[in-house]
């Protein structure tokens, strides 16, 4: 069975693609959960479909410009709340909403064989062309560079922003930097996971991990085994089952969540009940 | 003459139209503890975030080492200082060991993720400084109140600053907790010539420990140098016609000899 899996030309083709995707988004993920950015990824990614039909409607390279349009949008709504006094949470409301209504009148005016609407909403990892391939090498390329480099004061950051600042740290121009980082994630998820399914990935990994991590290099190493995970499981049985890819993917990480939850549950229990005749 | 680590010259802060701070001056040497004391809504802690540039002063200056603290300096300028800020009903959610807590404090923890931060000797005298040292690895988030602000303190002093800004820095701790910290902080002023500013509610708590104090409401309404007698009408102008002031020694400032029992 799993010979057939990886021998099948649709697999060859979606599983390098897969895996890198799978271990980009679960590194911000760690990110995204620390600084509680979940509710931007959903913005973000509905927003994305603005940013493919404005490129669809005026014939320009689809990802590239979707992903400099996500970017610039994740940075609107990092600047934006502050300086008109509304909620982060308003901003991503309001973005989320009118980004996508955008986008659904943009796409609507093209015809269905230039895009596959299916694909976008809920992920096509199957269907990735030579060019998309290189364009997410390029993009997972210059994620894994800024996260190395900015991790531990991203993390910092997200721990105590008021201290962060006092030690002299540029906290609003790294804040930036970290949605504009974001913004990239969540297009190149896009492709795996489709727009809906997005923040699961960006979500679910890291908040598997969390239960176990104590640091955050321990956090990120197990929040790429999930990812990792989660993405083989799930494409396999998507192969077998012949179930959507994306949706797949991200129910698996859905279950690997549970679990973690669960032994987290049990072991904690153990504890009480060893403590229980101590005291 | 000692340099001058931290001046504020003729400084106004006005916040949201309203002032906050009146023509605040203040200096403060190598070596010096100066407590500053107030009633609550007083601007205390708004002093302090001018210090590290977080409010920018509507006139005046605030000045570090002897350089004006601005956008551009305070990047260089912070390195050198050490602070610590009120938690206000903050619930920590991020999973990190006391030690990687300390070691955020560190400018090594800056580096790219591929560098290794070391400094472990740092690192441990900070949290035995705390007597934090056999909790490293506990988790953070496990703590109690008085252990966390404990352990913010050796990150605040893990890098070894000039000057250290505290903000109600005893709040959470009890009573044999709060000596500690003030013998510390003493301590570090005496043996390592590093200059404190803290702010407190208290003048009781502090007065036998502190150089000076100062006493702010708005502005500066009395800077009260070791043994000097706080007049009563500054007490008055502060809290009100209704507190009592209660003398306790000779060795505390604020109080006055003669009403010492």
């Amino acid at each position: 069975m799993l010979g057939s899996f990886f021998s099948s030309p649709v697999i060859q083709d979606a599983l390098l693609p897969a895996t890198l995707i799978s271990l980009v988004t679960a590194s911000m993920s760690v990110m995204i959960i620390a600084h509680r950015l979940s509710f931007l990824t959903v913005g973000v990614s509905h927003a994305s479909l603005a940013g493919l039909g404005l490129a669809v409607t005026l014939s320009l390279p689809l990802l590239p410009t979707a992903t400099v349009i996500a970017c610039v949008l994740a940075v609107l709504l990092a600047w934006i709340p502050k300086s008109e006094g509304l909620s982060e949470d308003t901003g991503t409301g309001l973005l989320f909403a009118g980004s996508m209504a955008l986008g659904i009148v943009l796409l609507s005016r093209v015809s269905q064989s230039e895009v596959n609407l299916f694909g976008l909403l809920f992920g096509d990892i199957l269907t990735i062309s030579p060019d998309e391939y290189r364009w997410l090498l390029l993009i997972a390329a210059v994620i894994m560079i800024l996260l190395l480099v900015f991790a531990r004061r991203w993390w910092s950051i997200a721990f105590d922003p008021v201290t962060a600042f006092a030690s002299g740290l540029a906290v609003a121009p790294l804040r930036i930097l970290l949605y504009a980082t974001v913004g990239m994630t969540v297009m190149m998820c896009v492709k795996l996971a489709g727009i809906v399914l997005t923040t699961g990935m960006l979500v679910l990994p890291a908040a598997t991990a969390w239960f176990w991590g104590r640091s955050l290099v321990g956090l990120w190493l197990m929040s790429m085994v999930v990812g990792l995970l989660g993405t083989y499981i799930g494409l396999y049985v998507a192969y077998q089952e012949d179930w959507p890819s994306g949706a797949t993917v991200v129910l698996m990480m859905c279950v690997l969540f549970i679990i973690s939850w669960g032994i987290s549950w049990l072991k904690k229990q153990q504890e009480k009940k060893q403590s229980a005749p101590a005291s | 003459m000692p340099e001058t680590v931290l001046e504020a010259r003729h400084v106004n802060l006005n916040l949201a139209g309203k002032p906050v701070l009146e023509d605040v001056s203040l200096a403060i040497e190598h070596g010096h503890f100066m407590g500053i004391v107030g009633p609550n809504g007083a601007g205390k802690s708004s002093l302090l975030s001018l210090m590290i540039g977080a409010n920018v002063a509507s006139s005046g200056e605030m000045r570090l080492f002897g350089q004006t603290l601005s956008a551009r300096s305070r990047g260089r300028l912070l390195n050198r200082v050490g602070y610590l800020h009120q938690l206000r009903g903050h619930q920590e959610h991020l999973p990190m060991r006391v030690e990687n807590v300390v070691a955020m404090g560190l400018r090594r923890w800056r580096l790219p993720l591929w560098q290794q931060v070391g400094c472990e000797s740092a690192i441990a005298e900070a949290l035995e400084q705390v007597g934090m040292l056999d909790l490293r690895r506990r988790d953070f988030r496990q703590l109690s109140g008085g252990q966390v602000q404990r352990v913010r303190l050796a990150r605040a002093l893990v890098h070894q600053p000039e000057l250290l800004l505290l903000d109600e820095p005893a709040a959470a701790l009890d009573a044999r907790h709060q000596q500690q910290l003030y013998v510390l902080l003493r301590r570090l002023c005496d043996d390592h010539r590093m200059s404190i500013i803290m702010v407190e509610h208290d003048i009781a708590a502090i007065s036998s420990h502190v150089d000076s104090v100062a006493c702010l409401n708005q502005r500066i309404h009395f800077h009260a140098m070791k043994g000097e007698q706080i007049p009563q009408d500054v007490w008055y102008s502060m809290y009100g016609k209704q507190m009592h002031v209660i003398a306790h020694d000779a060795g505390c400032i604020g109080c006055s000899h003669e009403d010492a029992a």
